[in-house]
């Protein structure tokens, strides 16, 4: 961030102000109207924002605090209503100004940024386009040109690569992360004194989350704005928070600053929000052992290419290379770890390994067959054998069919039984899952998410698979939903002796189920691991920015300053030639930039791709 | 503008495949329908000989692939061939003379005849648009941006009514109403810009309810889109979201729908109303030449509208990629 940019974006300094409360909050109520009458949303929320300061607050789903982050800029709609308290800023009470003052400070002077970056702009409009008319708007005083250029350079602050280019470009073009960073350019634009940002870090990878909270904790000083920052998860506010307030059931049930409230938690709920971060390596529990067993998944060096119409060139394709080489085995009765960010590839191996999609290149086999020549019947007797569970419970089951209707299904296409066996099977698997029996000839209608998951679950076992696939399985679950499932496939495996593939971004999840661990990037596995090496000495710095990013509150081995990662992953279309992490790895040097490194096996049967010897990146800060 | 090449050039090629396969369709229909073509160009009273000589030496018994083809080599250098029924100077002649009377120079050319009506009906499609234009969008609009409130329920009622009214039930209304009763306008035929008023206004209550609610739904849901929220709280105004970006994003479908539906409707429309007002346009020329069994002109229509429906479809997907790039055709 150039200082020069901060400095003629700054407001005439306001010396006098500089120790009076941004924002006062004092006595805040909101209800929900509902057909059943009032319901209590916030009670009595006092809170003050400090200038120059980040104030935190944490909150699990349903505690309130979207709704009290807009109620800070007076944004509340019907069914919502504010029914006492004031909203203090600059001397005045937003709640009671006129509709059209309030217009005029809101993206002005208090900024907002929600937690859906990717459909906050218009999808038709380019992205600079879009942040030059919201400029224009505030500051109608600057001359067309000034405002784009302040918008490029803002977009250059956050560290947006070429700008200029980008300022044109589309928000479909736009990753996650970089559509949270162009928001936030969106915000910034008009120099507000005050950011609200709501849950801005929950749809982002977490290396691309960890780069946005320091970002604004560099800007937050460069800017002179004060920040609001709400989320729900108490390693990510920890990071970026001077002060920090505890939201619960929409009561404030306490208030501390950061380091005191995760040495000195006082309220009970605060207890029990920081015991329920999960522990990646204070966690007593022992990781899984590797299984001794036969192999029964052998994956040799597949590879899919995806190909897309070139918008730019007549009659010209280009190649988007989703997954690139990939090998590994995995042996009966393991739980095997696929993770990597959006993008790396994970879900097109998972199609792969499913027999969804044929891969272009290698082969994959299943006991000793290769799954590509499978047609016909004998792909159908394979597919019994072999179960994918996705991430989404909802859309997975019909909503007309009831519940035993569709846990049979699969028995039914198979021809596996007469009526009374199906129905037999299927209420047994209903019982095994933990679903009541009474749900069999109920629809889907009601269930939560969890119970859905395992509807899904109970239809996968049916078959009797011998190899589950779990694409990001329990990602949409609450962590105790997780852990319960978590816990019924182990039993699962134990009685029937299941293989499981997890592919998932949930790194603390992996940890404690996965025996072996391959990490993806661009398409690739750079790291395989069995799971003690890969947490504690991981040989590649991919895995270790990785790791260093996870938002907990526990001392890591790897310190997330050392590992931080800059930019974001290069665009599958254009792979750089060498190793394809060099544009992004702090450790990269001459040789990266032109050899692809191989995978080096070491003594202990672990693997990873890359040039630096194991001893050369720095020791862990923490032992085992 | 590489884009725009490689659109183009695939668009039409598609686009000439459909039109020639729809040409083969119609002109295969034709001919397998019962009714020998030569029975009514030579009339009822010419002798069997005399027809069966004739027939060959138009190429009449050829098989209808090689009589596709010639009729296709014809169409290529802008030759739709010769009407069965009409003289070059107008009026038909068709029945009324021996197999030795007929020469096909004294019938009129098909594509002359299509170059002097469709001036007319394009001039009755455009001022119809225009009206349903004037009439659907402020009523539209007014329904998508206050959902709910009375405006809605006023598009909901206008739609609800147009749709349920016969056009022809309309014109003869319309034509009693500002016509014969009032005497403000002229409806039957043409002898100036004045007759096009009436007819289009038929067509315009024809198509506008479509219209309405697509307008309406289109609006309605792009106001409850994230992105439109969030320009309220990135301190833009109601008035500024509305107008550059909610009309953008709601010109889409509107755009799919007016190549995919209102097209077709337009020259259904065209074909009834002309007719009830005597409109010497397409319609008009079209239903006669049915009602004649005059087949050069039918094929000739049928594949002109084939050709304008695949040209105007091309049109609004490349409109429609140009304001939203996600989209692929």
């Amino acid at each position: 961030m150039s200082k020069s940019l901060a400095t003629h974006m700054s407001p005439a300094s306001n010396s006098h102000a500089a120790m009076a409360p941004v924002m006062e909050v004092r006595g805040l109520s909101v209800v929900v109207n509902t057909a059943a009458g009032e319901r209590n949303i916030l009670t009595d929320i006092d809170l003050t924002v400090a200038p120059r300061s980040v104030l935190g607050i944490i909150g699990e789903s349903g505690s309130g605090k979207t709704v009290l982050s807009r109620a800070m800029v007076n944004w509340l709609k019907p069914p919502l209503a504010i029914t006492k308290g004031s909203v203090r800023y600059d001397g005045r009470d937003l709640l009671t100004l006129p509709a059209a003052t309030m217009a005029g400070l809101r993206g002005r002077e208090i900024a907002y940024i929600g937690a859906n970056p990717t459909s906050a702009l218009d999808p038709t409009v380019p992205v600079g386009h879009q942040i030059l008319e919201k400029l224009r708007a505030v500051a109608p005083e600057l001359t067309p040109q000034a405002a784009r250029q302040r918008v490029i350079d803002t977009l250059d602050a956050v560290r947006i690569p070429s700008p200029k280019q980008r300022f044109d470009e589309y928000p479909f073009q736009f990753s996650g992360g970089m559509m949270q960073r162009a928001m936030i350019v969106d915000a910034l634009v008009s120099n507000p004194k005050l950011l609200i940002a709501d849950n801005i870090t929950q749809p982002l990878d977490v290396t691309v989350a960890a780069q946005i909270l320091r970002l604004l904790r560099d800007l937050q000083k460069d800017f002179d704005t004060s920040i609001v920052f709400v989320s729900s998860s108490l390693g990510i506010v920890s990071e970026i928070a001077d002060d920090m307030i505890v939201l619960d059931r929409g009561h404030i049930v306490e208030r501390q600053s950061v380091r005191g409230l995760l040495a000195t938690p006082e309220h009970a709920y605060t207890k029990e929000l920081i015991a329920k971060v999960p522990m990646i390596w204070a966690s007593a529990e022992t990781p899984p052992v590797p299984s001794s067993g036969d192999i029964v998944l052998d994956v040799r060096d597949v590879g899919k290419t995806y190909r897309v119409r070139d918008r730019k060139a007549i009659f010209a394709e280009r190649q988007v290379r989703a997954v690139r080489g990939v090998s590994f085995t995995v042996r009966r009765g393991e739980n095997f770890g696929i993770i990597g960010e959006s993008g790396c590839g994970k879900s097109t191996l998972s199609r792969l390994l499913s027999c969804l999609e044929q891969p272009d290149a290698g082969q994959i086999q299943f006991e000793g067959r290769d799954i590509a020549t499978l047609k016909g019947r004998d792909l159908l007797g394979l597919r019994r054998r072999f179960q994918l569970l996705l991430q989404d419970p909802y859309n997975a089951i019909a909503a007309h069919a009831s519940i035993g209707r569709t846990i049979a299904e699969p028995l039914l296409i198979h021809g596996l039984g007469s009526r009374r066996e199906i129905e037999h099977k299927v209420k047994d698997v209903m019982a095994e899952v933990g679903l009541a029996p009474a749900l069999y000839n109920q629809l889907p209608i009601g269930l939560s998410a969890g119970q859905r998951q395992r509807v899904n679950i109970a239809r996968a076992l049916v078959l009797e698979p011998e190899l589950l696939i779990l694409d990001e399985t329990l990602s949409s679950l609450d962590q105790v939903e997780q852990a319960k499932l978590l816990d019924l496939f182990e039993t699962l495996q134990v009685k029937r002796g299941i293989t499981y593939v997890y592919i998932s971004h949930d790194l603390a999840m992996v940890r404690r189920v996965c025996a072996r661990i391959a990490v993806m990037y661009l398409g690739r596995i750079v790291e395989l691991a069995d799971n003690d090496t890969m947490y504690w000495r991981s040989a590649h710095p991919y895995t270790r920015a990785l790791l260093s990013a996870v938002p907990t509150v526990e001392a890591k081995p790897y310190r997330t300053a050392t590992y931080l990662l800059e930019g974001e992953p290069p665009d599958p279309i254009d792979i750089p030639p060498g190793c394809s992490f060099r544009t992004r790895c702090p450790f990269a040097f001459d040789r990266c930039a032109t050899d692809d490194p191989s995978q080096t096996i070491y003594a202990d049967g672990n693997a990873s791709a890359c040039h630096l010897p194991l001893n050369s990146l720095p020791a862990p800060e923490l032992a085992h | 503008m590489a884009f725009a090449i490689e659109f183009f050039l695939r668009r039409i090629s598609q686009g000439v495949v459909i039109v020639i396969l729809v040409a083969f369709v119609i002109f295969t229909l034709l001919r397998i329908v019962p009714g020998d073509p030569i029975r009514i160009i030579l009339g009822p009273m010419a002798s069997a000989a005399a027809l069966e000589e004739k027939a060959t030496e138009l190429g009449l018994r050829d098989p209808i692939y090689v009589q596709f083809g010639r009729f296709m080599g014809q169409v290529t250098t802008g030759d739709f061939g010769r009407s069965f029924i009409r003289g070059a100077q107008g009026g038909s002649a068709g029945g009324s003379q021996d197999a030795a009377g007929y020469n096909p120079e004294s019938r009129a050319s098909v594509s002359g005849l299509i170059a002097n009506a469709l001036p007319y009906s394009l001039q009755l499609a455009a001022l119809g648009i225009a009206f349903a234009f004037l009439v659907a969008i402020p009523i539209g609009l007014g329904a998508g941006l206050r959902a709910g409130k009375w405006p809605d329920r006023l598009g909901l009622y206008v739609s609800s009514l147009f749709v349920s009214l016969p056009n022809i039930w309309v014109g003869v209304v319309l034509i009693f109403l500002l016509s014969a009763k009032t005497g403000w306008l002229p409806a039957i035929g043409y002898q100036g810009f004045a007759y096009t008023i009436i007819p289009a206004m038929v067509l315009a209550i024809e198509l506008s309810p479509v219209m309405i609610r697509a307008i309406s739904v289109s609006v309605a849901a792009n106001l409850g889109e994230v992105y439109f929220d969030v320009g309220l709280v990135r301190g833009l105004s109601r008035r500024t979201m509305v107008a550059k970006h909610v009309l953008r994003n709601a010109a889409v479908p509107l755009l799919n729908l007016f190549g995919a539906q209102m097209i077709g409707m337009l020259l259904g429309g065209l074909f009834v109303v002309e007719y009830i007002f005597s409109y010497p346009g397409i319609g008009m020329l079209t239903i006669n030449a049915v009602f004649q069994r005059d087949f050069p002109i039918i094929q000739a229509v049928a594949i002109l509208a084939s050709a304008a429906l695949v040209a105007i479809n091309m049109l609004v997907d490349f409109a429609s990629t140009t304001i939203d790039r996600r989209l692929k055709f």
